[in-house]
């Protein structure tokens, strides 16, 4: 397949997966009752209708971006970073010591949050990162215990260490210490400009810098890129700091930025929808975070939704998780040989070449 | 009874769920199908399994049912990994974000949101007569449910299967080199479909434990893990059964440590130690390290025609 066929089939296999899945929402829809056309224009305009609905879409998906873009990261190395929540976790708790306990106040303090964030984000995913190089040890299951010791010590701190009186929550962080919104009438912050920024930088590391080239060479081969001299468990051990790091700062900034006090729940699910979304924008950063805002808009969306029409929210989880179980199944198939066979049978080529990878 | 066998007694109710769920992946990997969807499938079927033990009243009707929609979830996993040659690991993946999802939308559609808990009645336990006055093993062994002696059976199964039988050195052989194992006749591709099954079956199981044996309600994200612990509990235990066995009941060990020192209190917030079971897993297989000792072919697609 040519580099533009190729290129095609990523956006049009998550196209029409995203399509089967809404059909088959909709065929829940109407088992439930409700009119799916009218409850897509529901969606459509709790997502997209007015200026506060698009800043609500975008400030939700602001933490989905950095975490879409942490698993993104890992998986181009070939490492599989499951740990995304873990490390956003441990980035917002980091972050909420400092806002709480530190006495700062102001830029120096927003500042000192999100790069200690990001540190204890990158740290935490440093635990895999070395048990993977020195032991060998599989990384997904290590990633994922990380998870629930992460949210776990996150309990420790609302329930216990800076708890809120008789409320099961940290207190609310000085508004100093807030991000501030970009238009006043939109919910969305600075935050989400972070998340944009950092995923130009991942894009423009990874796909124009010799050293991205070489990281996605470990990923794409490690044993031919150990025999070409790359420093391969070095490039491991990074992917894992900076996709963690990622996450961390996405942790951090969603604390200064939305919710501003930990919580139950706080975090919960992130990860694994970043591993989603990675992989449905076809681990690539730009497509990732398009996907993040796809997403955003169908949670925004189906508040709406279930107000107006009365089918629940979860239809939208129904249908994220139906985009990736098609997408992945998907991309499987186009890249099976008989499949290319009756593309080229279709388009009455008479290719000789038809060899993927 | 003295702390010490009651925690013993404990272990061994945690580490079952544990125990279908790990022989679950031990089928599949045997097969050569790395699964990591398992917590996914223990979602769903412990959800399945409260719901139609709910409406029944029958907690073996919630078994089996667990136990089936374990199996129709997995062949999608089956038939993206097997026939579409998809990454299993990736396709897990999807399953452990589509199965969850499903199982807390069918529990909003069912009980809507802010119901109070339903509750359901626990499996009772069956005591073997005359065994079971044995002091303390009697307990251990003898009066436990009917699920604890199935576990045990499965395992002595499984090892006599894997170990003494034609049969299942044909499955084995379909995990180490299924190319090999086609041209001596094995139907590679029934086989790993077959261990899919099967996986579905037992990871259902293990889910449908939760809700009908051990917690008599369903509460989202009550497998806790134990989709990933039983991972490390295949690796940790060798793939053997025997191994899975030990593996599980240490596991289910630091399950029931934990929660004794919960009520114990000393002092310290009860998170840190409902966080020893993850820890555990953490340690434990740091410290076996990757002595490569599972099926050869773990992970990779088979196609016939491929040279």
């Amino acid at each position: 397949m040519t580099k533009f066929k190729r290129a095609l089939t990523s956006f049009v296999v998550p196209l029409l997966s995203i399509l089967l899945a809404f059909l088959i929402g909709a065929v829940i829809m109407i088992v439930l009752g409700a009119n799916p056309l009218l409850a897509l224009k529901y969606l459509w305009k709790g997502a997209f209708g007015t200026a506060a609905n698009l800043g609500t879409t975008l400030a939700k998906a602001t933490p989905l971006i950095f975490t879409a873009l942490c698993a993104c990261f890992a998986y181009k190395c070939g490492v599989f970073n499951l740990g995304g929540e873990g490390q956003f976790i441990m980035g917002s708790v980091v972050a909420c010591l400092i806002a709480l306990q530190s006495g700062l106040t102001g830029f120096p303090a927003i500042l000192l949050c999100l790069v200690a964030g990001a540190a204890a984000g990158g740290l935490w995913g440093l635990i895999p990162g070395v048990l993977k190089i020195t032991r060998g040890q599989n990384e997904m299951i290590i990633s994922i215990m990380l998870n629930y010791v992460a949210t776990l010590f996150m309990g420790v701190i609302y329930t216990s260490w800076l708890r809120d009186q008789n409320i099961p929550q940290t207190p609310a962080i000085p508004d100093s210490v807030k991000l501030s919104r970009v238009f006043p009438n939109m919910r969305f912050t600075t935050a989400f400009l972070i998340a944009i920024a950092v995923g130009l930088i991942l894009y423009y590391y990874l796909f124009w810098t010799s050293n991205g080239f070489k990281l996605r060479a470990v990923g794409y081969n490690m044993t031919a890129s150990r025999f070409n001299g790359f420093p391969v468990k070095r490039y491991i051990l990074a992917s894992f700091i900076v996709s963690g790091a990622v996450a961390g700062l996405g942790g951090a900034a969603e604390l200064l930025g939305t919710q501003f006090r930990l919580i139950n729940g706080f975090g919960a699910g992130y990860g694994f929808d970043g591993v989603a979304m990675a992989l449905i924008g076809q681990l690539h950063p730009i497509a990732s975070m398009v996907v993040a805002i796809f997403f955003a808009a169908l949670r925004t969306g189906s508040t709406t939704m279930q107000a107006g029409t009365g089918v629940p929210t979860s239809v939208s989880d129904i249908i994220q998780a139906l985009v990736i179980v098609f997408t992945v199944a998907g991309m499987a198939l186009v890249k099976l040989p008989e499949f290319e066979a009756f593309r080229l049978r279709l388009s009455g080529g008479r290719k000789k070449e038809a060899k993927t990878v | 009874m003295s702390f010490a066998a009651n925690l013993i007694l404990a272990s061994v109710r945690m580490a079952v769920p544990l125990l279908f769920i790990a022989l679950a992946e031990l089928y599949s990997e045997r097969a050569g199908m790395v699964n990591i969807g398992l917590e996914g499938l223990a979602a769903i079927g412990s959800l399945v399994g409260f719901l139609v033990c709910f409406v029944t009243g029958s907690a073996w009707l919630g078994i089996l049912a667990g136990a089936l929609v374990g199996v129709a979830v997995n062949m999608i996993y089956a038939f993206a990994t097997i026939t579409l040659c998809a990454n299993q690991i990736v396709y897990g993946m999807a399953i452990n974000i589509f199965a969850p999802a499903l199982a807390s939308f069918i529990y909003r559609v069912y009980f809507g949101t802010g119901s109070e808990l339903s509750q359901i009645t626990l499996m009772n336990g069956i005591g073997i007569p005359g065994l079971k006055d044995i002091p303390f093993l009697g307990d251990l062994l003898f009066n436990q449910t009917p699920m604890v002696y199935l576990a045990y059976l499965l395992v002595i199964v499984t090892v006599i299967y894997f170990g003494k039988t034609r049969s299942g050195l044909n499955f084995k052989s379909v995990g180490e080199h299924p190319k090999a194992a086609a041209t001596l006749g094995i139907p590679v591709t029934k086989i790993k479909y077959v261990s899919c099954v099967l996986c579905g079956a037992l990871a259902g199981v293990g889910g449908a434990y939760l809700t009908t044996c051990y917690a008599n309600t369903y509460t989202e994200g009550n497998v806790a893990g134990r989709g990933f612990i039983a991972l490390a509990a295949v690796i940790f235990g060798r793939w053997t059964g025997g191994g899975i066995l030990l593996a599980c009941l240490f596991f289910g060990f630091c399950d029931a440590l934990q929660i004794r020192l919960q009520v114990a209190n000393f002092g310290l917030p009860y998170q840190f130690f409902q966080m020893i079971p993850y820890i555990a897993t953490v340690v434990v297989l740091s410290l076996i390290g990757a002595k490569k000792a599972g099926p050869r072919a773990g992970g990779q697609p088979y196609r016939r025609e491929e040279r």
